[in-house]
Order: structure tokens, then sequence, then C-alpha cells
């Protein structure tokens, strides 16, 4: 019989681990959910606060691990450096809010569920913060597992959900091409553009004393 | 483009490893380093000869010798 390999002790962890990352990812979600209760029952016409969850898949998992080294492969002779626990977000929330106005008293209601998580927030190419996130254990359902959640601008959160698909998980013929200098200039123009809406949006609100 | 200057010297794109690959020359470069590397530099590197049997691996980070052998196993 062949040497397992590091990709199939892996996997073998990764379903040892995953009733653990749905526990997580569940209990994160519901409890996010309670949190900005009181938050959701103020929204005006137009404004939005969607709460949505996931788990890391496998394969997924096993390629953001392998993603830290050069030539994605793992060293067979150092087996035991590998470990999907050092993935923050193997379960994660994602609370898209719209307009931004409304993020900040997100945010703080979460903080306060939540204080002894990292943060970690989300950045641009040039350091510009573009939406919180942090990272830390669900201590109800266990401490193996960390799980993660950000709050995000609705507008670039629903944008990202695309831009990553093509550009981040492009088509494997595309890889490599797409991720180029021009695309992430023009991902840029696409963020401001929306902020510039969202700041258009609140300025109406703002003038018309909704 | 980069892609296309590796392209037209024959380094095809290794999807699983993000790898430019030439079997032929036997020299692979990384993602990170082609986005590290001005284009007159790969140009240098992809002409220059290598006097070794084995692969050359063009890497920000030299790969461990574990790494090495096994790229060297997977890519042939």
């Amino acid at each position: 019989m062949s040497d397992r390999t590091i990709e199939d002790r892996l996997r073998e962890e990764y379903f040892d681990l995953l009733p653990d990352i749905r526990r997580v990812a569940w209990q994160l979600e519901t409890e996010i959910r309670y949190a900005t209760l009181p938050i959701q029952r103020t929204l005006a016409h137009a404004e939005q606060l969607i709460v949505k969850s996931r788990v890391k898949e496998c394969e997924s998992a096993l390629k953001t691990l392998s993603r830290v080294s050069e030539g994605r492969t793992f060293d067979p002779e150092r087996p035991g450096d590998y470990s999907l626990l050092s993935l923050p977000d193997l379960a994660g929330v994602q609370v898209l809010v719209f307009p931004r106005n409304r993020l900040t008293e997100v945010d703080s209601a979460l903080h306060e569920r939540f204080p002894s998580w990292t943060a970690k927030p989300l950045k641009n190419n040039e350091g510009v913060v573009l939406a919180p996130r942090y990272f830390g254990y669900c201590e109800a359902v266990g401490t193996r597992v960390r799980g993660e959640y950000q709050v995000v601008p609705m507008l670039l959160g629903l944008f990202w959900e695309v831009e990553h698909s093509a550009i981040y998980k492009p088509d494997p013929r595309l890889s490599g091409r797409a991720n180029t200098r021009e695309m992430n200039r023009l991902r840029k123009d696409v963020e401001a553009a929306l902020s510039r809406f969202e700041d258009g949006f609140e300025s109406i609100v703002r003038d018309s004393n909704l | 483009m980069k892609p296309d200057i590796l392209s037209q010297a024959d380094f095809r794109y290794n999807f699983d490893r993000d790898l430019y690959v030439n079997r032929t020359m036997k020299k692979a470069f990384s993602l990170e380093f082609v986005d590290d590397h001005p284009e007159d530099e790969l140009r240098k590197l992809i002409q220059e000869s290598t006097d070794e049997n084995g692969w050359r691996f063009y890497f920000n980070h030299p790969p461990s010798d574990g790494v090495r052998r096994e790229l060297e196993r997977v890519l042939g």
C-alpha cells in the first residue's frame, strides 16, 4: 500500500473537523442575527441587513493552506507542519449592510458581542480599510475551530462575490492572466464608484430628513 | 504582458501549482516570482543557460529540498 500524501491526511482532518466547523458557523450566524436584531427592527425603507454563513469546502481549505507557499506544494518531509486548524476562516459569516452609514452601528453591536476577537480588516492594495473583519472562537461550541465574521457594505460585498469567482478563482484558462494590474485598476474604479453611490444616497437621505 | 512572454517561450501554466513550466528547458517560474520581477529580467532568465541536469525553480523564496523533490516528481 502506498504512503498517504499530506493532502490525504488533510482531507481526513477536514472531515474530522467538519461537525465542529458546522457548529461554529451555525452558532456564529445565530449570535450575529440575535445581536443585530435591534438594528434590523429599525431599518428604514431601502435599508438592508443580510446575514449569511458559509462552511469552507474541503478542497478550498487545502488550496488555501497550500497557497501559503510558492509552487502550492506541501513538503512531504515535514507533514507535521500542516494543519487546517491554522486557517482562521473554516466557518465564516458575512453581514451585508446598506447603506454604509449603518455599518458602524452593526460593527459596534458585534464588537460588544465578541469583545475578545482579533480584528483583521479587509483592505485594498493601497491599505485602505474596506470592511471590518474579526477572527475568534465561539466558546459555547468549543475552541478547536476558529470563526470569522466580516461586516461589508452591501454593494461592495455583492460586487466581490462576482469578482471573486471571476478573478480570484478564475476559469483555469484565465489563471495567471485575470489578476493583472489593469484588472486591479478596474476593480479599484468599481469600488470607488460604489462608494460614491453610497455617499450620494446617504446625502439624499440626510437632506430629506428621513 | 508577462504571460505572453512566457507563453512565447513555450512555458505552460500549471493550474494546480500556479507555475509557468517548460519541461524541455526544465525551468519553472512561480506566479509570485513572475509578479515581482520585470519583463526584461524574465526574458533574461528564460534565455539563461543552466548547467544543471535537474530542474531550475525561479521562486522568490527557494523551495526546500522536500518541495523541490516533490515538484520534480510531479513535473516529470
